[in-house]
Protein backbone atom coordinates (compact mmCIF):
# COMPACT_ATOMS: atom_id res chain seq x y z
CA UNK A 1 0.00 0.00 0.00
CA UNK A 2 2.52 2.22 1.14
CA UNK A 3 4.61 1.21 -1.81
CA UNK A 4 1.81 1.80 -4.07
CA UNK A 5 1.20 5.38 -3.12
CA UNK A 6 4.66 6.20 -3.24
CA UNK A 7 4.67 5.25 -7.31
CA UNK A 8 1.59 6.92 -7.84
CA UNK A 9 3.35 9.65 -6.09
CA UNK A 10 6.29 9.34 -8.53
CA UNK A 11 4.44 9.64 -11.19
CA UNK A 12 1.76 12.25 -10.90
CA UNK A 13 5.33 14.27 -10.72
CA UNK A 14 6.90 12.76 -13.94
CA UNK A 15 3.57 13.70 -15.69
CA UNK A 16 3.56 17.24 -13.55
CA UNK A 17 7.00 18.12 -14.76
CA UNK A 18 6.75 16.88 -18.42
CA UNK A 19 3.57 19.05 -18.80
CA UNK A 20 5.53 22.08 -17.28
CA UNK A 21 8.59 21.46 -19.31
CA UNK A 22 6.76 20.85 -22.45
CA UNK A 23 4.76 23.92 -21.95
CA UNK A 24 7.62 26.21 -20.52
CA UNK A 25 9.32 25.01 -23.74
CA UNK A 26 6.37 26.25 -25.82
CA UNK A 27 6.66 29.22 -24.69
CA UNK A 28 9.85 30.37 -25.01
CA UNK A 29 10.14 29.00 -28.29
CA UNK A 30 7.45 30.98 -29.27
CA UNK A 31 8.61 34.03 -27.67
CA UNK A 32 12.02 33.83 -29.47
CA UNK A 33 10.30 33.36 -33.24
CA UNK A 34 9.75 37.06 -33.33
CA UNK A 35 12.41 38.76 -31.82
CA UNK A 36 11.68 41.97 -32.32
CA UNK A 37 12.59 44.62 -29.44
CA UNK A 38 9.19 46.68 -29.65
CA UNK A 39 11.24 49.50 -27.62
CA UNK A 40 13.86 49.22 -30.75
CA UNK A 41 10.86 49.58 -33.18
CA UNK A 42 9.44 52.51 -31.03
CA UNK A 43 13.08 54.30 -31.10
CA UNK A 44 12.90 53.65 -34.95
CA UNK A 45 9.52 55.01 -35.52
CA UNK A 46 10.05 58.25 -33.24
CA UNK A 47 12.79 59.00 -35.84
CA UNK A 48 11.39 58.31 -39.47
CA UNK A 49 8.00 60.14 -37.79
CA UNK A 50 10.49 62.92 -36.25
CA UNK A 51 12.59 63.33 -39.44
CA UNK A 52 9.34 62.52 -41.76
CA UNK A 53 7.35 65.44 -40.42
CA UNK A 54 10.28 67.88 -40.91
CA UNK A 55 9.69 70.37 -43.87
CA UNK A 56 13.20 71.61 -44.24
CA UNK A 57 16.04 70.36 -42.95
CA UNK A 58 19.97 70.31 -43.63
CA UNK A 59 22.75 68.35 -42.49
CA UNK A 60 26.46 67.24 -42.58
CA UNK A 61 27.02 63.42 -43.95
CA UNK A 62 29.71 61.78 -44.43
CA UNK A 63 29.69 58.62 -46.19
CA UNK A 64 32.46 55.51 -46.08
CA UNK A 65 32.06 52.82 -48.47
CA UNK A 66 34.05 50.09 -47.44
CA UNK A 67 35.68 47.70 -50.45
CA UNK A 68 37.50 44.86 -50.45
CA UNK A 69 40.63 44.51 -53.43
CA UNK A 70 41.02 41.58 -54.75
CA UNK A 71 44.42 41.45 -52.88
CA UNK A 72 42.56 41.20 -50.34
CA UNK A 73 43.08 44.76 -47.78
CA UNK A 74 39.96 46.08 -46.80
CA UNK A 75 39.96 49.76 -47.99
CA UNK A 76 37.13 52.88 -47.54
CA UNK A 77 36.51 55.24 -49.88
CA UNK A 78 35.21 58.85 -48.40
CA UNK A 79 32.45 60.74 -49.36
CA UNK A 80 31.43 64.05 -47.39
CA UNK A 81 28.13 66.12 -48.24
CA UNK A 82 26.30 69.16 -47.49
CA UNK A 83 22.38 68.39 -48.02
CA UNK A 84 19.68 70.24 -47.90
CA UNK A 85 16.44 69.15 -48.23
CA UNK A 86 12.82 70.84 -48.75
CA UNK A 87 9.74 69.06 -48.86
CA UNK A 88 8.00 68.22 -51.07
CA UNK A 89 10.03 68.33 -53.92
CA UNK A 90 13.74 70.42 -53.59
CA UNK A 91 16.92 68.91 -52.93
CA UNK A 92 20.00 69.82 -52.89
CA UNK A 93 23.57 67.77 -51.93
CA UNK A 94 27.21 69.26 -52.30
CA UNK A 95 30.40 66.93 -52.65
CA UNK A 96 33.46 68.55 -51.64
CA UNK A 97 36.32 66.71 -51.19
CA UNK A 98 40.14 67.06 -52.37
CA UNK A 99 39.83 65.74 -55.53
CA UNK A 100 35.87 65.94 -56.19
CA UNK A 101 33.72 69.00 -56.17
CA UNK A 102 30.14 67.74 -57.28
CA UNK A 103 26.81 69.25 -56.49
CA UNK A 104 23.38 67.41 -57.28
CA UNK A 105 20.51 69.60 -57.79
CA UNK A 106 16.70 68.67 -57.80
CA UNK A 107 13.94 71.25 -58.23
CA UNK A 108 10.75 69.69 -58.70
CA UNK A 109 11.08 69.30 -62.30
CA UNK A 110 15.11 68.50 -63.08
CA UNK A 111 18.02 67.28 -61.88
CA UNK A 112 21.40 67.87 -62.28
CA UNK A 113 24.65 67.05 -61.36
CA UNK A 114 27.54 69.42 -61.74
CA UNK A 115 30.99 68.65 -60.91
CA UNK A 116 32.71 72.07 -60.79
CA UNK A 117 36.42 70.38 -60.63
CA UNK A 118 35.37 68.88 -64.29
CA UNK A 119 33.36 71.62 -65.50
CA UNK A 120 31.04 69.24 -66.81
CA UNK A 121 27.09 68.74 -65.98
CA UNK A 122 24.17 66.78 -66.54
CA UNK A 123 20.79 67.88 -66.57
CA UNK A 124 17.48 64.93 -67.11
CA UNK A 125 13.84 65.51 -66.30
CA UNK A 126 12.94 64.45 -63.02
CA UNK A 127 9.92 62.81 -61.13
CA UNK A 128 7.94 65.55 -59.14
CA UNK A 129 8.99 64.25 -55.39
CA UNK A 130 11.57 63.41 -53.48
CA UNK A 131 10.53 59.87 -52.66
CA UNK A 132 10.03 59.18 -56.50
CA UNK A 133 13.41 61.43 -57.13
CA UNK A 134 15.63 59.02 -54.81
CA UNK A 135 13.81 56.10 -57.10
CA UNK A 136 15.23 57.37 -60.22
CA UNK A 137 18.40 58.27 -59.25
CA UNK A 138 19.64 55.61 -57.38
CA UNK A 139 17.76 52.69 -60.06
CA UNK A 140 18.00 54.79 -63.24
CA UNK A 141 20.95 56.73 -62.75
CA UNK A 142 23.25 54.74 -60.25
CA UNK A 143 23.73 58.29 -58.33
CA UNK A 144 24.47 57.72 -54.20
CA UNK A 145 22.41 60.26 -52.36
CA UNK A 146 23.71 60.57 -48.68
CA UNK A 147 21.14 58.82 -45.94
CA UNK A 148 18.50 58.67 -48.76
CA UNK A 149 16.60 55.71 -46.98
CA UNK A 150 15.80 57.57 -44.26
CA UNK A 151 14.93 60.88 -45.76
CA UNK A 152 11.62 58.42 -47.53
CA UNK A 153 8.28 59.82 -46.02
CA UNK A 154 7.17 56.08 -45.24
CA UNK A 155 10.87 55.20 -44.38
CA UNK A 156 9.35 53.46 -41.59
CA UNK A 157 7.96 50.95 -43.54
CA UNK A 158 10.68 50.68 -46.04
CA UNK A 159 12.87 50.17 -42.91
CA UNK A 160 10.94 47.52 -41.24
CA UNK A 161 9.76 45.34 -44.55
CA UNK A 162 10.91 41.90 -43.74
CA UNK A 163 12.60 42.94 -40.74
CA UNK A 164 12.94 39.43 -38.26
CA UNK A 165 15.35 40.65 -35.89
CA UNK A 166 15.37 44.47 -33.93
CA UNK A 167 17.57 45.01 -30.76
CA UNK A 168 18.82 48.03 -28.54
CA UNK A 169 22.22 47.43 -28.92
CA UNK A 170 22.79 50.23 -26.04
CA UNK A 171 24.18 53.91 -25.88
CA UNK A 172 26.87 55.95 -27.45
CA UNK A 173 27.88 59.16 -28.46
CA UNK A 174 27.87 60.22 -31.91
CA UNK A 175 28.85 63.81 -33.37
CA UNK A 176 28.54 64.69 -29.62
CA UNK A 177 24.97 63.63 -29.43
CA UNK A 178 24.02 60.84 -26.81
CA UNK A 179 22.18 58.11 -29.15
CA UNK A 180 20.20 55.15 -28.77
CA UNK A 181 22.16 52.64 -30.66
CA UNK A 182 19.95 50.30 -32.79
CA UNK A 183 20.41 47.00 -34.59
CA UNK A 184 18.17 45.69 -37.07
CA UNK A 185 18.32 42.32 -39.55
CA UNK A 186 16.25 41.43 -42.56
CA UNK A 187 16.99 38.81 -44.64
CA UNK A 188 20.67 39.44 -46.54
CA UNK A 189 20.67 43.07 -44.81
CA UNK A 190 21.80 44.50 -41.63
CA UNK A 191 21.36 47.94 -40.19
CA UNK A 192 22.56 49.94 -37.58
CA UNK A 193 20.88 52.98 -36.59
CA UNK A 194 21.79 56.00 -33.81
CA UNK A 195 19.05 57.82 -32.74
CA UNK A 196 18.92 60.98 -30.58
CA UNK A 197 17.76 60.86 -27.14
CA UNK A 198 15.70 63.53 -26.12
CA UNK A 199 12.83 65.61 -28.07
CA UNK A 200 14.74 65.86 -31.31
CA UNK A 201 15.38 62.28 -32.25
CA UNK A 202 17.47 63.00 -35.28
CA UNK A 203 19.46 59.87 -36.96
CA UNK A 204 23.46 60.47 -36.21
CA UNK A 205 24.59 57.54 -37.80
CA UNK A 206 23.27 54.73 -39.86
CA UNK A 207 25.30 51.52 -41.13
CA UNK A 208 24.13 48.72 -43.48
CA UNK A 209 25.64 45.71 -43.69
CA UNK A 210 25.66 43.77 -46.90
CA UNK A 211 25.35 40.13 -45.26
CA UNK A 212 24.89 38.09 -48.51
CA UNK A 213 28.48 38.24 -49.64
CA UNK A 214 31.29 36.59 -47.19
CA UNK A 215 33.28 40.28 -47.60
CA UNK A 216 30.49 41.83 -45.30
CA UNK A 217 30.62 45.28 -47.02
CA UNK A 218 28.87 48.17 -44.84
CA UNK A 219 27.99 51.37 -45.74
CA UNK A 220 27.95 54.15 -43.50
CA UNK A 221 26.96 57.14 -42.89
CA UNK A 222 27.68 59.87 -39.91
CA UNK A 223 25.41 62.81 -40.00
CA UNK A 224 26.38 65.93 -38.00
CA UNK A 225 25.22 69.78 -38.35
CA UNK A 226 21.52 69.09 -38.22
CA UNK A 227 19.57 72.03 -39.11
CA UNK A 228 15.48 71.95 -38.65
CA UNK A 229 15.28 75.24 -39.84
CA UNK A 230 17.30 76.05 -42.52
CA UNK A 231 17.97 79.36 -44.35
CA UNK A 232 15.86 79.39 -47.51
CA UNK A 233 16.28 82.28 -49.25
CA UNK A 234 19.40 81.29 -51.49
CA UNK A 235 19.05 77.56 -50.52
CA UNK A 236 19.81 77.37 -54.86
CA UNK A 237 17.71 74.25 -55.81
CA UNK A 238 17.91 75.16 -59.17
CA UNK A 239 21.05 74.58 -61.19
CA UNK A 240 22.22 77.46 -63.22
CA UNK A 241 24.99 76.64 -65.41
CA UNK A 242 28.09 78.32 -64.92
CA UNK A 243 30.24 79.69 -67.91
CA UNK A 244 32.49 77.45 -69.45
CA UNK A 245 30.70 74.34 -68.13
CA UNK A 246 29.90 72.02 -70.60
CA UNK A 247 26.64 69.69 -70.83
CA UNK A 248 27.12 66.08 -70.88
CA UNK A 249 24.89 63.08 -70.35
CA UNK A 250 23.82 59.88 -67.59
CA UNK A 251 25.21 56.64 -68.87
CA UNK A 252 21.85 55.10 -67.88
CA UNK A 253 22.06 51.97 -65.52
CA UNK A 254 19.20 49.95 -67.04
CA UNK A 255 20.87 50.01 -70.47
CA UNK A 256 24.63 48.75 -70.83
CA UNK A 257 25.46 51.22 -73.70
CA UNK A 258 24.92 55.26 -74.80
CA UNK A 259 21.77 57.52 -72.65
CA UNK A 260 18.64 58.02 -72.98
CA UNK A 261 19.55 60.86 -75.58
CA UNK B 1 -2.03 -2.66 -9.58
CA UNK B 2 -5.23 -1.34 -10.69
CA UNK B 3 -4.29 1.70 -9.44
CA UNK B 4 -1.14 1.49 -11.19
CA UNK B 5 -2.15 0.96 -14.33
CA UNK B 6 -5.05 3.56 -14.05
CA UNK B 7 -2.37 6.66 -13.56
CA UNK B 8 -0.04 4.98 -16.13
CA UNK B 9 -3.36 5.35 -18.73
CA UNK B 10 -3.84 9.10 -17.74
CA UNK B 11 -0.29 9.90 -17.77
CA UNK B 12 0.09 8.52 -21.27
CA UNK B 13 -2.78 9.83 -22.73
CA UNK B 14 -2.05 13.20 -21.36
CA UNK B 15 1.29 12.99 -22.53
CA UNK B 16 -0.15 12.12 -25.86
CA UNK B 17 -2.40 15.18 -26.23
CA UNK B 18 0.08 17.34 -25.33
CA UNK B 19 2.58 16.34 -28.03
CA UNK B 20 -0.36 16.68 -30.26
CA UNK B 21 -0.99 19.87 -29.46
CA UNK B 22 2.27 21.15 -30.16
CA UNK B 23 3.52 21.63 -33.40
CA UNK B 24 7.48 21.89 -33.38
CA UNK B 25 7.43 18.78 -31.72
CA UNK B 26 7.64 16.16 -34.35
CA UNK B 27 10.81 14.19 -34.10
CA UNK B 28 12.16 15.70 -36.88
CA UNK B 29 11.51 19.51 -36.01
CA UNK B 30 13.82 18.43 -32.22
CA UNK B 31 17.42 19.20 -33.79
CA UNK B 32 16.05 23.06 -35.09
CA UNK B 33 14.75 23.30 -31.88
CA UNK B 34 17.72 22.77 -30.17
CA UNK B 35 19.74 24.58 -32.36
CA UNK B 36 17.73 28.09 -31.88
CA UNK B 37 18.08 27.04 -28.14
CA UNK B 38 21.94 26.50 -28.18
CA UNK B 39 21.94 30.08 -30.86
CA UNK B 40 20.21 32.16 -28.19
CA UNK B 41 22.08 30.57 -25.23
CA UNK B 42 25.36 31.39 -27.07
CA UNK B 43 24.10 34.83 -28.25
CA UNK B 44 23.15 36.07 -24.55
CA UNK B 45 26.04 34.91 -22.81
CA UNK B 46 28.36 36.90 -24.73
CA UNK B 47 26.59 40.22 -23.77
CA UNK B 48 25.61 42.62 -26.28
CA UNK B 49 28.16 41.72 -28.83
CA UNK B 50 26.92 42.76 -32.17
CA UNK B 51 28.58 40.23 -33.74
CA UNK B 52 26.88 37.31 -31.73
CA UNK B 53 23.77 38.90 -32.04
CA UNK B 54 24.21 38.94 -35.67
CA UNK B 55 24.64 35.34 -35.91
CA UNK B 56 21.74 34.56 -33.90
CA UNK B 57 19.71 37.15 -35.93
CA UNK B 58 20.85 35.28 -38.90
CA UNK B 59 20.96 31.64 -37.57
CA UNK B 60 16.94 32.87 -36.27
CA UNK B 61 16.00 33.67 -39.80
CA UNK B 62 17.29 30.53 -41.75
CA UNK B 63 15.39 28.55 -38.99
CA UNK B 64 12.05 30.67 -39.10
CA UNK B 65 12.40 30.24 -42.87
CA UNK B 66 12.48 26.85 -42.61
CA UNK B 67 10.02 26.40 -40.41
CA UNK B 68 7.09 28.94 -40.92
CA UNK B 69 5.23 29.60 -44.24
CA UNK B 70 5.44 32.78 -43.29
CA UNK B 71 8.72 33.37 -42.88
CA UNK B 72 9.25 32.00 -46.79
CA UNK B 73 6.81 34.54 -48.28
CA UNK B 74 8.83 37.19 -46.35
CA UNK B 75 11.87 36.14 -47.76
CA UNK B 76 10.22 35.91 -51.29
CA UNK B 77 8.60 39.91 -50.56
CA UNK B 78 12.06 40.74 -49.84
CA UNK B 79 13.56 39.60 -53.02
CA UNK B 80 10.69 40.80 -55.00
CA UNK B 81 10.89 44.15 -53.69
CA UNK B 82 14.34 45.31 -53.68
CA UNK B 83 15.06 46.73 -50.53
CA UNK B 84 16.01 50.49 -50.09
CA UNK B 85 19.14 49.60 -47.92
CA UNK B 86 19.80 46.30 -49.75
CA UNK B 87 19.47 48.90 -52.87
CA UNK B 88 22.04 51.27 -51.49
CA UNK B 89 24.87 48.70 -50.26
CA UNK B 90 24.74 47.37 -54.12
CA UNK B 91 24.99 50.87 -55.18
CA UNK B 92 27.80 51.68 -52.95
CA UNK B 93 29.96 48.78 -54.38
CA UNK B 94 29.37 49.72 -57.52
CA UNK B 95 30.69 52.85 -56.97
CA UNK B 96 33.36 51.56 -54.83
CA UNK B 97 34.45 49.67 -57.63
CA UNK B 98 34.25 52.43 -60.56
CA UNK B 99 36.40 54.64 -57.64
CA UNK B 100 39.08 52.08 -58.72
CA UNK B 101 41.43 52.32 -61.93
CA UNK B 102 39.43 50.18 -63.84
CA UNK B 103 41.63 47.52 -66.25
CA UNK B 104 39.86 49.73 -69.17
CA UNK B 105 40.51 48.23 -72.75
CA UNK B 106 43.70 48.74 -74.21
CA UNK B 107 43.45 52.07 -76.07
CA UNK B 108 46.26 51.25 -78.64
CA UNK B 109 46.41 53.99 -81.42
CA UNK B 110 44.36 52.55 -84.12
CA UNK B 111 42.03 49.80 -82.76
CA UNK B 112 38.51 50.68 -82.82
CA UNK B 113 36.41 50.21 -79.56
CA UNK B 114 33.04 48.52 -79.31
CA UNK B 115 30.49 51.52 -79.07
CA UNK B 116 29.67 51.99 -75.94
CA UNK B 117 33.15 50.76 -74.15
CA UNK B 118 33.54 52.87 -70.72
CA UNK B 119 37.27 54.21 -70.11
CA UNK B 120 37.72 55.92 -66.80
CA UNK B 121 40.35 58.44 -68.62
CA UNK B 122 40.95 59.16 -72.26
CA UNK B 123 43.94 57.51 -73.85
CA UNK B 124 46.56 60.18 -74.24
CA UNK B 125 46.64 63.11 -77.64
CA UNK B 126 42.60 63.10 -77.93
CA UNK B 127 41.55 66.22 -80.35
CA UNK B 128 38.27 67.38 -79.05
CA UNK B 129 35.35 68.78 -81.58
CA UNK B 130 32.16 69.66 -80.53
CA UNK B 131 28.83 68.12 -82.44
CA UNK B 132 25.93 69.64 -81.92
CA UNK B 133 26.50 70.81 -78.65
CA UNK B 134 28.40 67.79 -77.15
CA UNK B 135 31.98 67.80 -77.33
CA UNK B 136 33.65 64.78 -78.64
CA UNK B 137 36.92 63.51 -78.43
CA UNK B 138 39.00 61.61 -80.61
CA UNK B 139 41.99 59.70 -80.35
CA UNK B 140 43.48 56.14 -81.02
CA UNK B 141 40.96 55.97 -83.41
CA UNK B 142 38.04 56.15 -81.64
CA UNK B 143 35.59 59.50 -80.66
CA UNK B 144 34.53 59.71 -76.98
CA UNK B 145 31.80 61.55 -75.18
CA UNK B 146 31.75 62.18 -70.95
CA UNK B 147 29.46 60.60 -69.17
CA UNK B 148 28.62 60.29 -65.50
CA UNK B 149 28.36 56.87 -64.62
CA UNK B 150 26.62 56.90 -61.66
CA UNK B 151 28.91 60.08 -59.56
CA UNK B 152 31.42 59.51 -61.73
CA UNK B 153 32.64 60.68 -64.77
CA UNK B 154 33.63 58.68 -67.54
CA UNK B 155 34.07 58.59 -71.00
CA UNK B 156 32.18 56.47 -73.48
CA UNK B 157 33.04 55.71 -77.11
CA UNK B 158 30.17 57.37 -79.22
CA UNK B 159 29.41 57.84 -82.98
CA UNK B 160 29.51 61.97 -83.65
Amino acid sequence: MNKGYSFTRRIILVVALVMLSLTGWSQLVHAQAASIDPQAEKILRRMTDYLGSLKQFSLRTQVTLEDLLDSGHRIDYDISANVIISRPNQLRAERRGDVIEQTFYYDGKSLTLHSGSEKVYATEPAPGTIEELLDYARESLGLIIPASDLVYRNAFQLLMQDVNFATIVGKAVISGVKCDHLLFSRPGVDFQVWVAEGGRPLPYKYVVTDRVTPARISVSTVMSNWNVAPAMANAGFKFVAPKGTKPITFLRQDKSSGSSR
Amino acid sequence: MNTMLKIAIVATSLIVMLIADIPFLPVQMVPDADAIFGVRRRAFATGVVVGASVGAARAASAEQSQQTAAAQQQAAAAQQQAAAAQQQAAAAQQQAALARPPAGPPAAAGTPLPLGSVVAALPGGCTSTPVGGVEYYYCGGNFYRAVFQGNTLVYVTAKP
